[in-house]
């Protein structure tokens, strides 16, 4: 257990100062992120000074695109997990303790969702929608949700056979205290379990729309449209591309440690 | 009239994976078998292309891009054709006359003219192709081409059984009378439409002809694997005895420009294209620069402004807009394989010249003539691209651009086909990223097509009668001087109002292996080989 706690205080700490850059970023970031800063076009500039971590080939300063894509990246991550959360959880509430019918139907809702691979289905929702901040959120909530489900669905199932639950309903409680009161707190661990997971697994899916060419439009800048970018370079000026990868691969290994450590044995459930 | 993407840098972002599946594909692709040399002599060789997509077509009468075209020319001919400066010369015909009225055309085909398959090439045949050209079942793009036949109509819904302006007196003489005088009726019939090809088996082919095609033209058809490779090879009984100099043609498909490059730089292709990221050092280095030609495309890159849709609707904002786009940072962009657009038509337009002094980049000026229109404080649009790497460069550049003098541009891109449907409805698309590059070096070409406030392609929905009434009078005036100072006109008017922001006419590099000589870049059409020659292994 103390490999746990530590990975999860690393995680605590590393997601601290994720967070910090998030907030202070934009103030602390050089350059404007979108203008054109470089003395030229077209050419990247290597990591020096006053540019320390490069530009790219539209003359825009590396290190201040990477501050601010931290902030989108961040609420990405966190509001699309909120969204995935809220979605599966109910649904494998609703499922779990009501079971028959309902849980019939709702699980195969969740198949049918399955049967489909997320970035598939996140590319089709993008290309229907406006692309934007808040469609890339609910669109991420709607893709991921079906894994959530599936995990406190399982976890309900035992729960609503144990004693205190049989003792609440023979006290003549209602459902919606039941599910309240005994059933949601005691799968609150799982569901922070899962959340710090699947907040890793929002980054990286919005890095991977970004990437596509189809995630937050510019001029924000966003991790993933920065790798984009950088693949045409990644011969002449890898750092474009190194960089913004190296953020990405900290922001989920944040939010894996978090997820690792909480679980308490190193293993995620339904990882 | 093909509209273009910019496709300098098309996607690059699986070059990776592509390069592992080539790798893994190369081991299992058959050899080729190709003549050994003569030592001494330029009769040989093979030169291996690369490209990104499959060829749309081998069809003459069904091709209308620029991948079909490469093809097409190299198994095929026209009564005439272009040489490498874009001026009209005879190809399958030796020789032509005009009627004094401008109406009448008579051909003389070369004599012993001849198919790939050793059938004879007649009159019959060039009446035919076009013919099957303007057949409603054909479903050509270019019979509106041949409308103006004497009969074409009548042909065309039935009521005749051939165009009754279109004769063959004598195997070796084409006739084609037209009902109205047609200044470009000769480009017209150099288009790849006009191919003469053996009729009668086309017809009986049907689908079938764009996998057995028959022509006249120095390659035949070898190979075609869809999707994998096209294989072109000397066709022997082409009428030069000395060329081409190539033993045939090999293009791999589904490579990327980037992918392209790798191949290139290893030695197993000849000619390529050369993504942005490594242009600046191949120029920087005069060895693998004296490798790479040059030439400005006779094509024009553009912004469309959508003239319906408020604010773009006043003159002002558009103008505005134009100025405030620097245009010398956005060639920049490109490595500088651009030059700025004053106006539509492109430089090197050949025979027509006109000084317009364009849009210098003076964002002060765009500032003062938003506040004159009512927009002092800016305003926002969207401009809808296609997805490429180039698009998406330019759109970001225009972001920048235009948010200081407080113009909001989002970005919105969409696949190529759903760009095409969207731009086409009225008052839907405000502002668009969009080429355009000449079927035929005459300036109609994209004065005409673009700006007639009746053109299927004016998707800035720009109309103006002062203009439609210029570009209806040069229609017919045979006197190529007058009609250019015509179009000229039209030209400068259509700059004034600015229903596009004009950008820049791009430079297409291309880099070439030592051992290729004179491969040369076409201004309009793809490049053509047939001069090409290799040195020996």
């Amino acid at each position: 257990m103390r490999g746990a706690r530590s990975l999860l205080r690393l995680g605590l700490a590393m997601g601290a100062f994720l967070v910090l850059v998030a907030v202070i970023g934009p103030t602390v970031a050089p350059y404007d992120p979108a203008a054109p800063v470089a003395p030229q076009l077209a050419e990247p500039l290597p990591p020096a000074a006053p540019f320390y971590l490069g530009t790219d080939d539209l003359g825009r300063d590396v290190l201040s695109r990477l501050l601010y894509g931290a902030r989108i990246s961040l609420l990405v991550g966190v509001v699309a997990m909120a969204v995935t959360m809220v979605i599966g959880t109910a649904i494998g509430l609703g499922a779990g303790y009501f079971g028959g019918g309902v849980d019939v139907v709702l699980m195969r809702i969740t198949d049918v969702m399955l049967a489909f691979p997320g970035l598939l289905l996140a590319v089709a929702l993008v290309a229907v929608l406006r692309p934007s901040v808040w469609t890339i959120f609910v669109v991420i909530g709607l893709v991921s949700w079906t894994g959530v489900a599936r995990v406190i669905r399982s976890e309900v199932l035992s729960l609503r056979e144990r004693d205190f639950v049989l003792a609440a309903r023979a006290l003549g409680a209602r459902h919606g205290r039941i599910l309240r009161r005994h059933v949601l707190v005691n799968v609150v661990p799982t569901i922070l379990v899962i959340a710090a997971l699947s907040t890793s697994g929002t980054i990286l899916l919005d890095a991977g729309l970004s990437f596509l060419g189809i995630g937050v439009p510019p001029p924000t800048s966003t991790w993933g449209r920065m790798i984009q970018e950088a693949t045409a370079y990644y011969r002449v000026a890898p750092w474009l591309m190194l960089f913004p990868g190296a953020a990405v691969l900290y922001a989920v290994l944040t939010f894996n440690f978090i997820a690792y450590g909480l679980a308490g044995d190193g293993r995620a459930p339904g990882a | 009239m093909r509209t273009t993407a910019t496709v300098v840098a098309a996607a690059t972002r699986h070059a990776a994976l592509l390069l592992l599946a080539v790798l893994l594909g190369g081991c299992t692709q058959d050899r080729l078998e190709w003549p050994t040399r003569e030592p001494g002599s330029r009769r040989g060789g093979v030169l291996r292309l690369a490209a990104g997509d499959d060829v749309p077509t081998l069809d003459p009468a069904l091709g209308y891009d620029t991948r079909s075209w490469f093809f097409e020319q190299h198994l095929f001919e026209t009564l005439v054709a272009y040489d490498e400066r874009a001026a009209l010369v005879p190809a399958l015909a030796e020789r032509w006359e005009l009627s004094a009225d401008g109406r009448r055309y008579r051909f003389t085909l070369r004599p012993q003219a001849v198919f790939s398959d050793g059938t004879p090439l007649t009159a019959t045949d060039a009446v035919g192709s076009i013919e099957r050209v303007l057949e409603p079942r054909t479903r050509s793009q270019g019979a509106e081409y041949f409308r103006g036949i004497v009969g074409a109509p009548a042909f065309v819904d039935g009521s005749a059984a051939h165009v009754a302006g279109l004769r063959a007196p004598e195997p070796a003489v084409v006739e084609i009378e037209l009902a109205e005088p047609d200044p470009l009726f000769l480009h017209k019939l150099a288009l790849l439409f006009a191919a003469v090809v053996p009729a009668e088996r086309a017809r009986r082919l049907g689908d079938d002809f764009t996998t057995q095609p028959i022509g006249s033209g120095p390659f035949v058809l070898r190979e075609w694997r869809r999707s994998e490779r096209i294989v072109l090879a000397r066709n022997p009984r082409y009428h030069d005895s000395e060329r081409p100099y190539l033993d045939g043609i090999v293009e791999q498909l589904g490579v990327n420009p980037e992918l392209s490059w790798l191949m290139f730089e290893s030695g197993e292709l000849d000619v390529t294209s050369i993504p942005p990221a490594d242009f600046p050092a191949v120029m920087r280095d005069p060895a693998r620069a004296a490798l790479t030609i040059h030439a400005t495309a006779l094509e024009t890159m553009f912004v469309g402004l959508n003239c319906e849709m408020p604010p773009l609707d006043d003159r002002r904002v558009r103008q505005a807009l134009n100025y405030a786009v620097n245009k010398a940072d956005v060639i920049t962009l490109l490595n500088g394989r651009g030059v700025e657009a004053h106006g539509i038509v492109p430089p090197n337009m050949p025979g027509y010249h006109v000084e317009l002094a364009g849009y210098p980049y003076d964002p002060q000026k765009a500032r003062a003539l938003l506040a004159e229109a009512g927009h002092a404080d800016g305003f926002a649009t969207e401009i809808w691209i296609q997805g490429t790497d180039t698009d998406m460069k330019i759109a970001q550049k225009l972001q920048q651009d235009l948010i200081k003098v407080g113009v909001q541009l989002a970005i919105k891109s969409v696949a190529w086909a759903s760009f095409l449907e969207a731009i086409r409805q009225p008052k839907t698309v405000p502002v668009f990223d969009l080429g355009w590059s000449a079927d035929f070096p005459d300036p109609s070409n994209f004065l005409d097509v673009l700006f007639h406030s009746g053109g299927a392609n004016n998707h800035p929905f720009y109309s103006n009668p002062a203009v439609d009434r210029l570009l209806e009078q040069a229609r017919t005036v045979l006197d190529e001087t007058a009609r250019f100072r015509i179009d000229a006109e039209a030209e400068r008017q259509i700059v004034d109002d600015a229903p596009i922001i004009f950008l820049y006419h791009p430079i297409t590099y291309v880099m070439h292996d030592p051992r290729v000589h004179d491969y040369v870049i076409h201004p309009f059409l793809p490049a053509r080989v047939t001069d090409v020659w290799t040195d020996p292994e």
